[in-house]
C-alpha cells in the first residue's frame, strides 16, 4: 500500500495555490486541537483529511510549518500508513476486503467486477466522482466473508452478482 | 456517584443486574461490527417501528444492544428475554423472521422453535458472579451451552461478549467486574501482583506467546518514575477478529486489565492503540473510558486507593508492522512505525523513552480473571507449558464460522469438525492456516495435533494472534504462499533490505510459478531466500514472512509441482492455468462447457467427437463416470450442479443410434514405425492404445481374457453398461488399426522379456482384480465367494448357483455390483453389511438408491467377526456392532467396536468384497523391480515412468481401484509421455490441434434459477430378473434445456 502512494506524483493536484483563510483556520483549530503536537503528527493528518477527504500537499505544508517539522517528514508519515489519502476520492469510497478469510471465498471476484464495472482499478476514482475504490487487510468481519464496505456501510457475504445492485444505491 | 468501596460497587452491580434480569420483556440484538454488517441495524429499526403498532398491548419492550457471542454464521442474531425467563436466541434473522418471533414469542410467549438456536439457560462464561442460569426451560429448544460450536468452549475473555450490553458499565460489574481490581488496590502489593500473574502461567495472546508476568517484571524493575502500559489493538492480522470483539463487547474488561498491569509496574498511564479500521471499537471505548471516569475508576487516586492511572486512545493508522512492539511504540509517538533494534527493549526505554509494557487486547483481558478465579485454577486449564484458553477466530471455507474460545490443548481436528462443524458444501478438507502472515499452512495429517504454542510452531506455524483459515479443496496452496507474500511486500516497513527486496523477488517467483512459468529450481531458490530473510531482518515482520512459504512447500510441494510440471492449477484459482473448474476437476480433462455449447446448437455428433479428443469412452463415462466435475460446476453456488454425465450419455446414444448428424472423423498423425506394446486392455490400456495409434506408432495390445475391456467388461454389470455400448466403443479404437492378442498373459503366454525386447516402448495397464481377503477364518470354506470373482463369472454369464440369502460384506462399488447382480439373477433377499456409516460408503451415491429401490438391505455399522461353518459350509456371519467414534483427521468419524454387541446374519451364500489388488503375475520375477510396498506398481506421478526406462504404467494397478475417468487420465498421460520419451518432443497438441471445433462464445443471457435434469431410471419392478440397463437417456428437448444452463465459465471477459 504505502508503495503504490509513494509513486511519483504527476497525477496528484496541480500547481500549488495559497491557501484560503477558512483552510488556515481549520488546519489551525486542528493543531491548537491537540496538547503535543510533535508527537501527535499521525492524529494531526487524521483531522485534516476527516476534514477534506484526503491530504492536499499545501496543508501539509502548512501543517509542518505550524508545528515546527518538515513537509518531508509529513508527507512520509502520510505516505506510511494506509489510511491516508493523497487524492481526492470519490463521493462514496468503496473498500474490498481482501483479507484471508475474504481471499479464501472470494474477494479476488468481486474486486475483478468491481474493477469492470467501475472501470476504475484500486486507488482510484471514477470519472465523475461518484466512486474511489481500495482494497483494505481485513475489516474484523470474516464470518461474513466475502465483504466489502461503502463508506460505513458493510455489506457481507457478497457475490459479485450482487455488486450492481449494491452500487446503485450510492448516488 | 463515585465508587469508592465495595459497597458501591455491590449497588452498582445490583443496578447491572436488574438491567441484565430485567421486569419487562427485552429484546436483544447482537450489535458488533459483523452483526451490524449482516443487517443488525436493519432489524432494530424495523422492530421500533413495528413494535410501534401495539403498543396498546401494554407491553414495552426495551431494545437491548449486546456485543458478539461470536457465532457469526448465525448473525444477525437476536435474543427474547421475558421476565424470569431465559434468553431465547434466534439465528439468521430477517424482518420477517423478527415480525413472527415478537408475534408469538415477545407477546404471545410461545417461542418460534424453528428459528430458535438455543435458550441461555446456563451460563456460557466462568464468572463466579452475575451468572444468568435458569431452572425453568422452555421445551424442545435446546441449552445453549450444549451446541457443537459451544459445548467445548471456556470462556474466560469472551465470557461478556454477547452478554452484556457494552456500553453498561454496571452491567460489566454485575458480572463481578472491577472487583479485581479494587481487590489488588486494596490486598497486594505491586510485587504480589506480578507474582499471581506469574503464578497464573499467562502468556502474551498477540502472537510471541512470551510469559506476561516476567514482562511485567522487567518494566517494574527498570528504572523510572515514568512508565507506561499499552494495550496492543492493531489487530493486523488477516483472519483474526477477537480483539475486535472483546473491545466492541466487553471493553471494560481490557480497562480492569490495564489498570491492575500499571498498578503492577508502577505505570500512570495507559495508551490503546486501536486500528482506525474498527470504528465501532473505538466508539465504545472512548465511552467506557467515559464511564470509568465518571465512577472513579480511572483518574485520581482510583477505587479510593492512593493509586492514579488513566488511559487514552491513540487511532492507527492502517500499517500491520505496528503490530510489533517498538514500531507501534514509534506510531504512538506520531513517527512512521519503523520497528527498532532490540535492545533495548521496551521494557527499560519504551514510549517516550519511558519503561513500557505493551500487551495485546486478549492478554489485558485476561488478567481480571485470574485474580477473579486466582492464579491456580486459571493454571490448572490448558496444556503444561500453555495455560488457559485462547480465543481462535475460526474462519474460511468452514460450516460454522465464528469465534471460540477454547482450552489450550485441544486437538485441531475438534476445532475444525466438532466445534466448526467441518467444511461447507461438503467439499473436502485441505489444510488450516494459523496466524496469519507469519504463520504456516498445516495438512490433515497433522490435525489431530493438540493446538498450543509449542506444537504449532514445530509444525512451522505460530498460534499468533488466533486466525484459523480452514481451507478446501478449491483453495490453491501456492496462490495462498502467493497472496501472504504479497501481504508483506506491501507492509514491509522497508528497512531491512532482506525483508524489502528478498520478499519482493519471492513474490516475483511465486506469480511466475502462479502464471505458468515456474521452474522446478524455483523452489529452491525460494527455500534459499526464505533463510536469508528470516535471518536478516531486525522484526518479527520479515523474521516470518517466509512462514506462509515454507510450510506451503513442506506440505504441498505436490502443488507447487503441479504448477511448474503440469502446468495446471488443480484447485482452478491460479487464472493462467485454468480453464474452467469442470474441465480442471475432470482427469482426463474434457472440454464440459464446449461440448455444452454443441448440444445446445444441436450439433450432437460434434459434440461426441469433441469429448472423444480427451477421452475415448464418453457413451461409457455418460453411464458410470463418477463424475467429479459435478461437484465443482458453478452452478453449485445458484441452484443445482449441470447434469454432465447425463449430456455425455445423450450425444453418444445419438451417435450410436446413427442420429447425430455431421460427424468428423479425429485426425491422426502420420505413422513413425515405432513399436508399442500395452500391457492389459482395460481402460487406461486402450486410452493409452487411442493415443499412442493417433500419434501414429504401431500399437499391440496384449489381453489376458477372451475379450477387451477389463473391468469395464468384468466388473460393471450389463444393467449399468450394456455390452453392446461397450464393444461399440472398444471397436472404434481397434479399428483405428490397433492389434490385439487375446487369451494371451504376458508372464504366461508370453514372457515379459520378450515383450520388452520386441517393442520400443512398454504400456503397463494390468489392473488390480484380485480380492483383497478379510484374514478370517473359514475365508476358503465353501460358501464364501470374493466379490470380483463371481462377478466375472456373473458378467460372463456363467450359471452360479447363489441360493435364496445372499450377503454381501463391504460398501464399495463391487458390493452394491454384486448385491444387484444378485438381485437380478433371483436372490430372494439381498443383503449388504458395512462396518461405517451409509455417508461413508465408497459406492457412488445413485447406485446406492438405486440398490435400495430395487429392494436391497443394508445393515450398516457391522464389522465382521467369525464365519460360521456347519457340515463343511459356511453359513452365517458374526459381526461386531460398532459405533462412530471421535472424528478422525480426515472428517470422518472412527468406526469403533461396541463392547458385548454382535450381530449374526445367516446367508446361503456369503460374499467378500472389501477391496482389490494387483496380480503380479504378468511380469514373473521382474515383478519385484516395478513395486512398491503396497503392491502397487510404482511410477512418477507426472511422467508415468516406471523404474525401468521403457515401461510405463498406468490405472488401477498403480493408483489400486481407482474410476474409470482416473484410468482414462493415466492412459492419456502414459501416451504422451511416451510418445515423447520416442520421439523427443510433445505431439500431443499438434495431434489435437488437427481437428477443431468452432462453436458459440457468447454466455447465456438467462442466469435465473433452472431446475437440473436429473436422470430418469426404470421402475424398480421391472428390473428383477433381466438386465435391462437401469438409466433412461435424456430426450432432445431436456438435453438441450440442461446444455444451456451451462454458465460458460470458459469465456474469459478479455476474449
Amino acid at each position: 500500500m504505502a508503495e503504490t502512494a509513494a509513486r511519483p506524483t504527476t497525477t496528484r493536484s496541480t500547481a500549488t495555490r495559497p491557501l484560503v483563510w477558512e483552510e488556515k483556520w481549520t488546519l489551525d483549530k486542528i493543531v491548537a486541537s491537540v496538547d503535543d503536537p510533535q508527537h501527535q503528527k499521525i492524529r494531526l493528518l487524521q483531522m485534516a483529511q476527516n476534514e477534506y477527504g484526503f491530504l492536499r500537499d499545501e496543508h501539509m505544508r502548512y501543517l509542518a510549518d505550524s508545528i515546527g517539522t518538515s513537509y518531508t517528514d509529513l508527507y512520509g508519515i502520510a505516505t506510511f500508513y494506509a489510511q491516508f489519502n493523497l487524492h481526492p476520492p470519490g463521493r462514496h469510497h468503496i473498500s474490498v476486503c481482501v483479507g484471508t478469510g475474504c481471499h479464501v471465498k472470494g474477494s479476488k471476484g468481486l474486486m475483478q467486477k468491481l474493477r469492470e464495472t467501475l472501470g476504475i482499478k484500486e486507488d482510484e476514482t471514477t470519472k465523475d466522482h461518484r466512486f474511489s475504490m481500495k482494497s483494505v487487510r481485513c475489516l474484523g468481519c470474516c464470518g461474513l466473508a466475502p465483504l466489502i464496505m461503502i463508506d460505513k456501510e458493510t455489506f457481507g457475504r457478497v457475490k459479485p452478482t450482487h455488486l450492481e445492485g449494491i452500487l446503485e444505491k450510492f448516488e | 456517584m463515585t465508587v469508592k468501596t465495595k459497597l458501591d460497587l455491590n449497588e452498582m452491580a445490583r443496578i447491572g443486574m436488574n438491567s441484565l434480569e430485567s421486569s419487562k420483556p427485552q429484546i436483544v440484538f447482537g450489535l458488533g461490527t459483523c452483526g451490524i454488517a449482516a443487517g443488525g441495524n436493519k432489524l432494530v429499526d424495523f422492530t421500533r417501528e413495528y413494535t410501534g403498532y401495539w403498543q396498546e398491548t401494554g407491553i414495552q419492550p426495551e431494545i437491548v444492544t449486546v456485543g458478539c457471542i461470536g457465532m457469526c454464521h448465525a448473525e444477525p442474531l437476536v435474543d427474547i428475554k421475558l421476565p424470569g425467563k431465559p434468553r431465547v436466541t434466534y439465528h439468521n434473522v430477517t424482518t420477517a423472521r423478527m415480525k413472527r418471533i415478537i408475534d408469538e414469542h415477545l407477546i404471545e410467549g410461545r417461542p418460534v422453535k424453528e428459528f430458535a438456536l438455543g435458550q441461555l439457560s446456563e451460563d456460557l462464561s466462568v464468572c463466579e458472579h452475575g451468572k444468568l442460569s435458569y431452572t425453568w426451560h422452555y421445551d424442545e429448544i435446546p441449552n445453549l451451552k450444549e451446541l457443537p460450536f459451544l459445548a467445548r468452549q471456556v470462556r474466560i475473555v469472551l465470557r461478556n461478549c454477547g452478554v452484556i450490553n457494552p456500553e453498561s458499565i454496571e452491567q460489566y460489574i454485575a458480572r463481578g467486574g472491577y472487583r479485581s481490581a479494587q481487590k489488588i488496590l486494596v490486598d497486594l502489593k505491586p510485587q504480589g501482583v506480578i507474582d499471581e500473574v506469574k503464578k497464573s502461567g499467562l502468556r502474551g495472546r498477540g502472537g510471541a506467546g512470551f510469559s506476561t508476568g516476567q514482562k511485567w517484571q522487567f518494566a517494574r524493575n527498570a528504572p523510572g518514575d515514568h512508565k507506561y502500559v499499552i494495550c496492543n489493538a492493531d489487530e493486523g492480522d488477516p483472519g483474526a477478529y477477537m480483539d475486535r470483539a472483546v473491545l466492541e463487547s466487553d471493553p471494560h474488561s481490557v480497562i480492569e486489565g490495564m489498570i491492575i498491569g500499571g498498578y503492577a509496574i508502577g505505570a500512570s498511564v495507559g495508551v490503546l492503540y486501536v486500528r482506525a479500521e474498527y470504528p465501532l471499537a473505538i466508539k465504545r471505548l472512548e465511552k467506557a473510558i467515559l464511564q470509568a471516569r465518571e465512577f472513579n475508576i480511572l483518574g485520581q487516586n482510583i477505587l479510593d486507593s492512593d493509586f492514579s492511572f488513566d488511559l487514552r486512545i491513540m487511532e492507527g493508522a492502517g500499517a500491520f508492522v505496528c503490530g510489533e512492539e517498538t514500531a507501534l511504540i514509534a506510531s504512538i509517538e506520531g513517527k512512521r512505525g519503523e520497528p527498532k533494534p532490540r535492545p533495548p527493549f521496551p521494557a527499560n526505554s519504551g514510549l517516550f523513552g519511558k519503561p513500557t509494557n505493551v500487551n495485546n487486547v486478549e492478554t489485558w483481558a485476561n488478567i481480571p480473571m485470574v485474580f477473579e478465579k486466582g492464579a491456580r485454577w486459571f493454571n490448572s486449564l490448558g496444556t503444561e507449558r500453555s495455560k488457559a484458553t485462547k480465543v481462535f477466530s475460526l474462519v474460511g471455507k468452514i460450516e460454522r464460522a465464528g469465534l471460540v474460545e477454547i482450552p489450550m490443548g485441544t486437538k485441531m481436528k475438534d476445532i475444525i469438525y466438532e466445534i466448526g462443524g467441518g467444511m461447507q458444501n461438503g467439499r473436502a478438507f485441505k489444510a488450516v492456516q494459523s496466524g496469519g502472515p507469519s504463520g504456516g499452512c498445516i495438512p490433515a495429517e497433522y490435525l489431530d495435533v493438540p493446538v498450543d504454542y509449542e506444537n504449532l510452531r514445530e509444525l512451522g506455524s505460530i498460534v499468533g494472534s488466533g486466525g484459523m483459515v480452514a481451507m478446501d479443496e478449491d483453495t490453491c496452496m501456492v496462490d495462498i504462499a502467493r497472496y501472504f507474500l504479497e501481504f508483506c511486500v506491501e507492509e514491509s516497513c522497508g528497512q531491512c533490505t532482506p525483508c524489502r527486496m528478498g520478499t519482493r523477488r519471492m513474490l516475483e517467483i511465486l506469480e511466475r510459478i502462479c502464471q505458468g512459468g515456474g521452474k522446478m529450481s524455483d523452489i529452491a531458490l525460494l527455500e534459499r531466500l526464505s533463510v536469508q530473510i528470516r535471518d536478516g531482518s531486525l522484526c518479527a515482520l520479515g523474521g516470518t514472512a517466509p512462514n506462509p512459504v515454507l510450510t506451503t512447500l513442506k506440505y504441498f510441494r505436490h502443488e507447487y509441482e503441479q504448477h511448474i510440471l503440469n502446468k495446471k492449477c488443480p484447485s482452478s484459482t491460479c487464472a493462467s492455468l485454468f480453464l474452467t473448474p469442470c474441465q480442471d476437476t475432470c482427469p482426463a480433462g474434457t472440454n464440459v462447457p464446449g461440448q455444452m455449447q454443441l448440444v445446445a446448437e444441436g450439433r450432437y455428433g460434434e459434440a461426441y467427437e469433441m469429448q472423444r479428443q480427451d477421452n475415448p469412452f464418453p457413451a461409457i463415462c455418460g453411464r458410470v463416470c463418477d463424475h467429479p466435475c459435478e461437484k465443482r460446476c458453478q452452478r453449485n453456488l445458484m441452484d443445482q450442479p449441470l447434469s454432465v454425465m447425463m449430456i455425455h450419455r445423450f450425444c453418444s446414444d445419438k451417435v450410436y443410434a446413427g442420429k447425430a448428424g455431421y460427424h468428423p472423423e479425429l485426425a491422426s498423425l502420420d505413422t513413425t514405425g515405432k513399436k508399442v506394446a500395452i500391457v492389459g486392455g482395460g481402460v487406461a490400456g486402450l486410452t493409452a492404445a487411442f493415443f499412442l495409434k493417433r500419434l501414429g506408432h504401431d500399437v499391440t495390445i496384449f489381453e489376458a481374457q477372451s475379450e477387451l475391456g477389463g473391468m469395464l467388461m468384468w466388473g460393471i454389470p450389463p444393467y449399468r453398461l450394456p455390452r453392446d455400448i461397450l464393444r461399440w466403443e472398444i471397436q472404434q479404437i481397434i479399428d483405428l488399426g490397433v492389434h490385439v492378442r487375446l487369451n494371451t498373459a504376458v508372464g504366461r503366454d508370453v514372457p515379459f522379456e520378450d515383450v520388452l525386447q520386441k517393442f520400443d516402448s512398454v504400456f503397463l495397464g494390468v489392473g488390480a482384480q484380485n480380492d483383497l481377503p478379510m484374514n478370517l477364518p473359514n475365508e476358503d470354506k465353501p460358501g464364501v465367494l470374493n466379490g470380483m470373482k463371481l462377478l466375472r463369472k456373473m458378467n460372463l454369464g456363467e450359471k452360479v448357483d447363489l441360493g435364496k440369502r445372499i450377503l454381501v460384506i463391504g460398501g464399495g462399488n463391487v458390493s452394491v455390483d454384486v448385491a444387484r447382480t444378485a438381485h437380478r439373477m433371483g436372490c430372494e433377499k439381498v443383503i449388504i453389511a458395512y462396518r461405517r456409516e451409509e455417508i461413508d460408503m465408497p459406492a457412488y451415491p445413485e447406485e446406492i438408491s438405486e440398490a435400495k429401490k430395487e429392494g436391497i438391505e443394508f445393515y450398516f455399522l457391522l464389522a465382521p467377526e467369525k464365519i460360521l461353518v456347519e457340515k463343511g459350509r459356511a453359513t452365517g456371519v458374526v459381526f461386531r456392532k460398532m459405533k462412530m467414534d471421535e472424528f478422525t483427521k480426515w472428517g470422518r468419524r472412527k468406526p469403533v467396536p461396541v463392547e458385548y454387541e454382535t450381530v449374526t446374519i445367516m446367508a446361503d451364500q456369503i460374499v467378500t468384497a472389501i477391496g482389490q489388488q494387483i496380480d503380479t503375475e504378468f511380469a514373473g520375477e521382474m515383478a519385484e523391480q516395478f513395486m512398491d510396498h503396497r503392491q502397487r506398481i510404482a511410477v512418477d506421478p507426472y511422467s508415468m515412468e516406471t523404474s525401468h526406462p521403457r515401461v510405463f504404467a498406468g490405472g488401477d494397478a498403480v493408483l489400486g481401484p481407482a474410476t474409470v475417468i482416473e484410468a482414462v487420465s493415466h492412459g492419456k498421460n502414459a501416451a504422451r509421455r511416451m510418445d515423447r520419451k520416442l520421439m523427443g518432443e510433445d505431439r500431443l497438441e499438434r495431434l489435437q490441434g488437427l481437428t477443431q471445433f468452432e462453436y458459440g462464445m457468447n454466455p447465456p443471457d438467462n442466469e435465473d434459477p433452472l431446475p437440473r435434469a436429473d436422470m430418469l431410471t426404470i421402475p424398480a419392478r421391472e428390473r428383477a430378473n433381466n438386465f435391462q440397463e437401469v438409466v433412461m437417456c435424456l430426450d432432445d428437448q431436456c438435453a438441450v434445456r440442461e446444455a444451456k444452463r451451462c454458465l460458460r465459465c470458459d469465456i474469459r471477459e478479455d476474449d
